[in-house]
């Protein structure tokens, strides 16, 4: 073994899975929450987004906690999806699964978070923006299975982040972090699918 | 016994490492309470396909024929499990017998498990005693402790564990679940744990510990019952603290 030894690998992985959580994973939740004001009609939304644009420094708070984070996660995760292989029509347990759903849910919000982005964020953001998007039909199950995909990848990662930091160590343990994160994961859809639901009236 | 019963079996066959491999059927009388290798057995007494054509005798490792050496790990029936283990009266016909595929093949169902044995000696798991003089008896061992390390202890480096697990494949240099949960053994020794930092700064290298996936297939496929997810959570814990602790003290 040598003694020379680069730390590196560990710490990428550890700092990829603290992104998850802090920022990204608050973010998120924050996000969904927010975006509960459209049920207050296209008024309220565009008066809590002009807010929201208008504030002090938005800008760089938005590059320093959103972009970069989001942006590391998204390229490291990338490569793991790659070192990973999946097996799961030899050994069909349910950690099997959730191994494989995590990776496909994380790849799919890659690709909504970016179209997302330029749709809304470099584009004009507004409720009548949204609404454009989502009476498609084909907008509105991309941006549906984007909240269900983003609050799963959150939710399931999660539960691996407790095993990541050595919180979670025995099954037991490990099963009762798995149905808080399954009920965060309930919660934080119904909020964010409700969201949706205000662009469709 | 019914007369006229058979035993059928599947075998993936490749003369060597870069050869084709291809199927062959045998069909063997029954008898009760035969296993994989007396089947493997027979097969080469008489190495005749279903279809009469002679072939060459199927290549296969064993040796102690008590689950407790690993030699004779390969896939059956799309499982990785032991062949001494695998008893026929309680497996679905026909038999699929698969070399495992983490490894480099050498021929049939004979596979090179030798980068498992190269990853013990990566992690150091091993407790150094050796000396020029007689150290005298060492610490003493809870026995709370002794208890769960023995089930670590019961590891043969089979490889299972590393056939179930997605993240060990030719793109990853994951070391596997099988080495790590030694390094928790030889830390819970307590000579063991005068070494520790070098086995826990093994784990932080390319392939340790950070490129477990958490689908948590080794622990469900160890024929052993090994904990072996408890021992990665546990080393996840003890990794990240030594690694803050020796940043912090550099």
């Amino acid at each position: 073994m040598s003694s020379v030894q680069s730390p590196y690998h560990f710490l990428i992985r550890r700092i990829h899975s603290l992104l998850g959580l802090l920022p990204i994973g608050v973010f998120l939740t924050f996000h969904l929450f927010l975006n509960l004001s459209a049920q207050g009609g296209a008024a309220q939304y565009d008066k809590v987004i002009g807010t929201m644009r208008n504030f002090p420094g938005i800008f760089v708070i938005e590059l320093i906690v959103i972009f970069m984070p989001i942006a590391v996660h998204a390229v490291y995760g990338t490569w793991v999806v790659y070192t990973g292989q999946s097996n799961l029509l030899k050994y069909r347990y349910a950690r099997n699964w959730f191994y494989i759903i995590q990776r496909v849910s994380g790849l799919y919000t890659v690709v909504f978070v970016i179209t997302h982005v330029w749709a809304l964020r470099v584009g004009e953001a507004s409720f009548a923006a949204l609404q454009h998007l989502v009476t498609n039909p084909w907008g509105l199950v991309f941006y549906a299975l984007g909240i269900i995909f983003a609050v799963f990848h959150f939710a399931n990662g999660l539960w691996a982040f407790a095993i990541t930091w050595g919180l979670t160590i025995g099954p037991q343990s490990q099963k009762i972090w798995s149905y808080v994160c399954t009920l965060l994961f309930i919660v934080i859809t119904v909020v964010g699918l409700s969201d949706l639901s205000a662009f469709l009236r | 016994m019914a007369e006229g019963k058979t035993i059928r079996l599947k075998i993936r066959r490749q003369d060597g490492p870069d050869k084709p491999s291809r199927w062959e059927e045998f069909s063997l009388p029954y008898r009760p309470k035969m296993n994989v290798i007396s089947c493997l057995m027979e097969v080469q007494k008489n190495p005749v396909t279903s279809d009469g054509k002679v072939t060459s005798p199927v290549v296969w490792e064993c040796n102690c024929l008590e689950e407790v050496c690993g030699a004779c790990t390969m896939n059956i029936n799309g499982q990785a499990r032991q062949a001494c283990s695998a008893l026929i009266d309680q497996l679905q016909q026909p038999v699929v017998l698969e070399p495992l595929t983490k490894f480099p093949l050498i021929r049939d169902l004979m596979v090179d498990r030798q980068i498992m044995f190269d990853n013990l000696k990566k992690v150091r798991a091993w407790i150094p005693i050796d000396g020029t003089y007689d150290l005298g008896p060492g610490p003493r061992m809870a026995e709370v402790k002794r208890q769960w390390a023995y089930e670590l202890s019961k590891c043969m480096t089979c490889g299972c564990c590393m056939e179930a697990c997605p993240q060990v494949n030719a793109r990853s240099k994951f070391i596997g679940p099988a080495a790590i949960s030694q390094v928790r053994l030889f830390n819970a020794h307590p000579t063991g744990e005068m070494n520790k930092h070098e086995r826990l700064a093994a784990l932080l290298d390319e392939g340790g510990i950070a490129d477990c996936g958490n689908a948590q297939n080794c622990v469900q496929a160890c024929p052993k019952e090994i904990p072996l997810t408890t021992s990665l959570a546990d080393l996840n814990r003890e990794t990240n603290k030594f690694a803050v602790s020796r940043w912090l003290r550099k």
